[in-house]
């Protein structure tokens, strides 16, 4: 294995093997991805798997996310089947508060390109015939689906392969020295330099950051989904909250609790989540559940992506986000773009790591 | 075993796409799991773990005892969701995406 790369990424999740591939689909000089364990054994591998626009707020930033759901078809040309569905969303309400919400959303939304409906009772329950009959409305937006995060990231990683990226796995990275023009790399199995270096750490992006002295405001939040035995096809949308996959099975769950990167699941959010599930749609009430599982997930302070070059140390770039599943198509070419050229084709000054300062 | 014996009888995944993956650097159990369902049906690699494990030590010479177990998690055994739904519809760490919207002087934030 080489000790000298122009780009080491740090973090092999859908983030930073999203960023070695639209890399190297641009650029032969050596990339090489280190991970501390192996790719999808942390938040990448333990999510639903939402390609989710619609009810972001603020519009900003549900603009930016739209323009990643847009890359999906055009990125499963070129990566493989990622089994990648645009379904349409579909965001349920019970009561009639939430309609007075969902109509402002789509008020303002409209403005920006992206189409909400507000559905009656009558029109959700024509969509979604198992949906609870005491549903007072939806939205509606058909830019929003799902995708197979395994096929996902192993699909960003074999395409980088190929294009000559390497990769170290089990390989946890203990100290970085910034250099006149380059970066040393320490990791468990050896010793890297490097020109560019790119901070995918997700979770683990505030301990990264220690490393080169840089504040990166993420915190941890878990989250518990249920997936149960597969059911022949009876749900037609990715509905907030629970979704069915193209083998049949049913994911549910959309619960946040700040527990650090303690990963276990636990009854009483285990038995909430069912109670949504049966909740939005009665007949799950006699589907199997075969397992539960929990994902901590990158939540930045404010709650949005980190993206861009650190201020203050040339060519350190970070990239750390929450929605990394729908947000990788554009982080990976963004970031590429920065590297490549510089500056990037839509602005991400707002996503700048300076706004803590 | 030859290469299109099936080591997992839940999701029908054969030795060769085991493999395949092996000499793509996945080391462990659940490695493999998310790149292949191998472990990912009802029986949640009860059936299969052991077979499995063979197939590791054989191709990375990684000692059984070094090979860690596949991460069990509940139910253990299929389990309906009525028997663990209780019916409540208050909700605290499960939330809405609605709930998330936020208005700011009658408008969208």
């Amino acid at each position: 294995m080489d000790t000298s790369y122009q780009t080491i990424i740090i973090g092999g999740g859908v983030v930073g093997s999203s960023i070695a591939y639209h890399l190297s689909e641009q650029t032969k000089e050596g990339i090489l991805v280190l991970d501390q364990k192996f790719p999808l054994s942390g938040t990448s591998g333990s999510t639903q798997a939402w390609v989710w626009v619609h009810n972001k707020t603020p519009s900003w930033y549900a603009e930016f996310s739209m323009y990643s759901a847009e890359l999906y078809s055009y990125l499963s040309k070129k990566i493989g089947d990622v089994e990648f569905k645009r379904t349409g969303g579909l965001s349920p309400f019970f009561n009639e508060v939430d309609r007075e919400k969902a109509l402002r959303l789509a008020e303002a939304y409209e403005q920006i390109g992206i189409k909400i409906k507000v559905l009656s009772r009558e029109e959700a329950l024509e969509k979604e015939p198992f949906l609870n009959p005491a549903v007072v409305g939806a939205t509606y937006s058909a830019i929003d689906g799902n995708v197979n995060p395994f096929r996902l990231v192993d699909r960003y990683m074999r395409a980088a392969k190929k294009n000559g990226v390497q990769y170290s796995t089990y390989n946890k990275v203990t100290e970085i020295q910034k250099l006149l023009g380059k970066f040393i790399v320490v990791s468990e199995k050896g010793t890297f330099a490097c020109k560019n270096l790119i901070l995918a750490g997700g979770t683990w992006s505030r301990e990264l950051g220690k490393l080169v002295d840089v504040n990166i405001p993420i915190n941890q939040l878990r989250g518990q989904i249920l997936v149960t035995e597969p059911l022949k096809p009876f749900l037609n949308y990715t509905i907030s909250g629970l979704r069915q996959a193209f083998n049949g099975e049913v994911l549910i769950g959309y619960s946040m609790e700040q527990e650090g990167f303690n990963r276990a699941t636990t009854l009483d959010v285990i038995q909430e989540t069912a109670n949504m599930a049966v909740h939005y749609v009665p007949a799950l009430r006699k589907a199997k559940v075969v397992r539960a599982f929990s994902g901590i997930r990158a939540m930045p302070e404010d709650g949005f992506p980190i993206l861009g070059k650190i201020p203050g140390v040339e060519n350190l770039i970070v990239a750390a986000t929450h929605s990394g599943v729908t947000l990788s198509p554009l982080i990976g070419t963004l970031m590429t773009e920065l590297i490549l050229d510089g500056e990037t084709s839509i602005p991400i000054d707002r996503y700048s790591i300076s706004r803590f300062a | 075993m030859d290469k299109s014996t099936i080591i997992c009888r839940c999701e029908e995944i054969s030795y060769e796409e085991i493999e395949d993956v092996l000499t793509n650097g996945a080391t462990t159990f659940d490695d493999l799991k998310r790149l292949t369902r191998c472990g990912m049906g009802p029986c949640q690699s009860k059936i299969c773990h052991s077979l499995v494990a063979d197939m590791i030590h054989e191709k990375t010479n990684t000692p059984y005892f070094q090979i860690p177990l596949p991460r069990m998690r509940m139910p253990l055994s299929p389990i309906k969701l009525e028997t663990l739904a209780t019916n409540s519809t208050s909700f605290s760490s499960v939330k809405s995406v609605m709930d998330e919207v936020e208005l700011e002087d009658g408008k969208v934030r």
